[in-house]
């Protein structure tokens, strides 16, 4: 198992969008790093992910989000997350990190 | 009280920590833990090995399965000594998924029990 991100701009809702499928886990966090970099470094703007495919995240996942969030939120940008399963769900409110995105159900 | 004992070494590289979650999943279902139960062992266990991954060439799991309860122990976990939030956030998920975790000299042990009629 790996991962496919899927990134691009949403010219109406003027945000990136982001669809991974697989996990982002330790082996798969650098990529999806580099790939946000270089779509902010592109554009910044906010960036809304759809976990619909999104089977697994590991702590070195969220720590990705969080530094790329870091990046963003000092342009007041946010990161919206969008129908993760229930098991990611549990990590999010686990590390409190439901108060740091904006979740959606 | 006999126990069935797995053990399972694998190299320190990140792409192989895939492997310890198939390989977890396959013994806790075996031992009839619901979906939830598995996910949350394999999450916890993922964490311990990427705690482990920097300390040594081998990461040694063993799973320990008895009576009550799936006891998995991970060599060479320890608690950040300093502040890194991502090893936090690890140990975190850990003490929040597993029903027991006690950290060793040696590692980090990790249990989960095995409600009647699981087996």
């Amino acid at each position: 198992m790996a991962l496919n991100i899927m990134i691009k701009f949403d010219e109406i809702n003027n945000h990136w969008s982001v669809e991974p499928e697989g996990e982002i886990d330790i082996y798969t966090s650098p990529e999806l790093k580099e790939k946000l970099s270089k779509a902010l470094d592109d554009k910044m703007a906010d960036i809304v992910i759809d976990g619909e495919k999104l089977d697994y995240i590991d702590s070195t996942g969220l720590g990705t989000l969080i530094g790329i969030l870091k990046i963003i939120k000092e342009n007041k940008n946010k990161i919206y997350i969008r129908n993760i399963k229930p098991n990611i769900r549990k990590l999010f409110d686990i590390t409190e990190l439901d108060k740091v995105f904006v979740i959606e159900e | 009280m006999k126990k069935d004992i797995f053990r399972l070494t694998i190299p320190s590289k990140p792409d192989y920590i895939s492997v310890v979650r198939l390989t977890s999943s396959c013994i806790a279902s075996k031992l009839g833990l619901s979906i939830d139960e598995i996910e949350d062992i394999k999450v916890s266990l993922s964490e311990a090995c990427i705690n482990a991954l920097t300390r040594t060439d081998e990461i040694n799991i063993k799973y320990e399965i008895s009576e009550d309860r799936l006891a998995i122990t991970v060599d060479n976990v320890v608690l950040s000594e300093n502040d890194e939030r991502e090893s936090n956030l690890g140990i975190l998920i850990m003490k929040s998924l597993m029903d027991e975790v006690n950290f060793t000299e040696k590692g980090v042990e990790m249990i989960k029990y095995l409600k009647d009629g699981n087996r």
